[in-house]
């Protein structure tokens, strides 16, 4: 996937401005940046939530938006935090929409194999027929997670996946997309707030400042103490742990 | 998949099924005089249209109710905010203000039925097509806009009445009540029509309509061109209600009630069954409603009164019992 010269205004202040990158397959891409730097803009137009001002967003070689729908479904999952379901679903109902574009409602044997799988990977066997309002937050999102699966798409787009979870549960979020990308093959890209999740998780950071990519590349190249005293205009200090860069910052 | 849950909810819609073929007889049968052919003949065919229009209009309203909340993604909000109760009631208003209750419109019933429908469909169809799409398919907006339109019909309406001649004013008030007894044939084979070609434009997007319950974000990750699906819908919807409307009055508060009451019996997110049980709902509601309008109050209180009492209060209950509003 690639992203070229992307730019976003509202009310005629730029939001992102001609942001390009490439991103990897295969590898967790973490977006990273303060507030209003532009990186959920980016992630909205990359899932064509949002409309683009300009730029463009290749998939396979293609536009995004001259993907049949139907079609990217297949390649591209979104999650993003609103999920507010009016509806009394179950959990093995909810995942199996994830098989929707496949089947488009009609499910087949192997439809309802892969949807057992999704929610056995998932762990989810015991609440398979629980109601997901009755289910608990740190649940709720596995069965998302689950869905996704299901979807079996080569991409994942996950916008904050570990908002409002707990130190726990964004923990075993971030295990989950690492499992995603190595044992599933999948390419996963987050928009992330902590930073040490994004330094810890991903293979890639992608870091925003005032609309733009103030830096993009491997964890350790970007986990440093100026750039991300730059990013944020706060000191910082790297430790590594476990070989892995973390930032402690004050 | 044929899970337990699903099976259970076929059963209680056949039960329902039931209920409504057993009220239809009721309707059709109580009180007729068997003795006399000519009597039993006339009895039934009186009766007949009006048992077809009530099956027809709890089918419409029913159907569109469900569909209408869906899209807006709250089950207390009623198609009365799309504003066409409103807006036939100026046109009616309207009518006999300009043109008197003696004039060609006011008089005959199938005219009357070609200008509502006509002029709520150019109404439905600008408003929930072209602002929707204005306003960046936002649904809020949307039923701001009804809102407000609601009010604005209504003001209009009020001002006619206060300058209309009290006879005529008089005469207006029996049609501004919903009722079933002044639909002829043709009007039900024309709403039939229309109803179908509506549902024959929008098998696609009803089809798609399990999968937008789960939020416009997720239904787009699924491949559902949300923006564009919701507008048909909306406008489907409105060109629904439009047709009951035009055909017994207003009468769409009466979605509220049986597509809440079908959510709450059948507690599933299928719309196929959902719209099914608001139907049906709305057809012994309607039906055995009409009953008792006629035979022990016999005709002195409108079947609609029923319906905006005890919706009011089952909407009163719906605010309070629910949590997530």
């Amino acid at each position: 996937m690639e992203v070229r010269e992307l730019t976003k205004k509202y009310d005629g202040k730029t939001v992102v401005d001609s942001v390009s990158f490439t991103i990897p397959k295969g590898k967790v891409i973490s977006l990273i940046g303060p507030n209003g730097a532009g990186k959920s803009t980016v992630m909205g137009i990359i899932s064509r939530l949002i409309a683009r001002d300009s730029g463009l967003v290749a998939f396979e070689g293609q536009d995004i938006s001259k993907w049949k729908s139907k079609e990217l479904s297949k390649r591209l999952a979104i999650l993003t935090q609103t999920n507010n379901i009016q509806m009394k679903l179950t959990v093995r109902e909810l995942v199996t929409f994830g098989r929707f574009p496949y089947s488009g409602g009609h499910n087949t044997p192997e439809d309802e194999e892969i949807i057992s799988r999704a929610i056995e990977y998932m762990e989810l066997q015991e609440f398979e027929d629980r109601f997901i309002d009755e289910l608990s937050g740190g649940q709720r999102q596995r069965a998302m997670i689950a869905m996704v699966i299901a979807q079996d798409t080569e991409h994942v787009l996950l916008d904050e996946p570990t908002n409002n979870l707990d130190i726990y549960h964004a923990t075993n979020m971030m295990k989950i997309v690492r499992r995603l990308c190595d044992e599933l093959g999948k390419t996963v890209i987050l928009v992330l707030h902590e930073i040490n999740y994004a330094a810890f998780y991903s293979d890639y950071i992608c870091a925003f400042k005032d609309g733009r990519i103030a830096h993009f590349g491997p964890v350790k190249e970007v986990m440093t103490k100026e750039v991300l005293g730059d990013i944020y205009n706060v000191d910082f200090e790297i430790m590594e742990i476990s070989g892995k860069p973390l930032s402690i910052y004050y | 998949m044929r899970t337990p849950a699903y099976r259970a909810n076929v059963r209680k819609l056949v039960i329902m099924a039931a209920i409504v073929l057993a009220s239809a007889a009721a309707y059709m049968l109580v009180e007729v005089n068997f003795s006399s052919s000519k009597l039993m003949n006339y009895a039934l065919s009186l009766r007949a249209p009006k048992l077809i229009v009530m099956l027809i209009t709890a089918f419409a309203i029913g159907g569109a109710s469900i569909v209408f909340q869906s899209i807006i993604n709250n089950t207390i909000v009623t198609p009365c905010l799309l504003g066409m109760n409103s807006l036939y009631t100026l046109i009616h208003t309207a009518v006999v203000f300009v043109a008197g209750t003696g004039s060609v419109i006011a008089v005959n019933a199938n005219l009357a039925f070609a200008v509502d429908v006509a002029i709520m469909g150019i109404a439905a169809t600008v408003i929930y097509s072209y602002f929707f799409k204005k306003t960046n398919h936002n649904v809020l907006y949307v039923l701001l806009i009804g809102t407000v339109l609601t009010s604005l019909f209504s003001s209009i309406q009020t001002t006619l009445t206060r300058v209309m001649d009290p006879n005529e004013y008089d005469t207006l008030l029996n049609s501004l009540v919903a009722s079933f007894s002044n639909v002829n044939s043709e009007i039900i084979v024309l709403s039939l029509v229309l109803l179908a070609a509506i549902i024959f434009v929008l098998r696609r997007e009803l089809a798609l309509l399990d999968v937008l319950t789960l939020g416009k974000e997720q239904a787009i990750s699924l491949g559902v061109d949300y923006d564009k699906c919701i507008r048909k819908l909306l406008l489907g919807v409105t060109l629904c209600i439009a047709v009951a409307t035009a055909m017994v009055g207003p009468i769409s508060f009466l979605g509220l009630i049986i597509a809440n009451l079908s959510r709450q019996l059948l507690k599933t997110y299928r719309h196929s069954l959902l719209i099914l049980g608001s139907a049906f709902f709305g057809m012994i509601v309607l039906v055995i409603g009409q009953l008792i309008v006629e035979h022990v109050y016999s005709y002195a209180v409108p079947v609609s009164v029923f319906i905006t009492v005890g919706g009011g209060i089952y909407f009163l209950y719906l605010l309070l019992t629910e949590k997530k509003v």
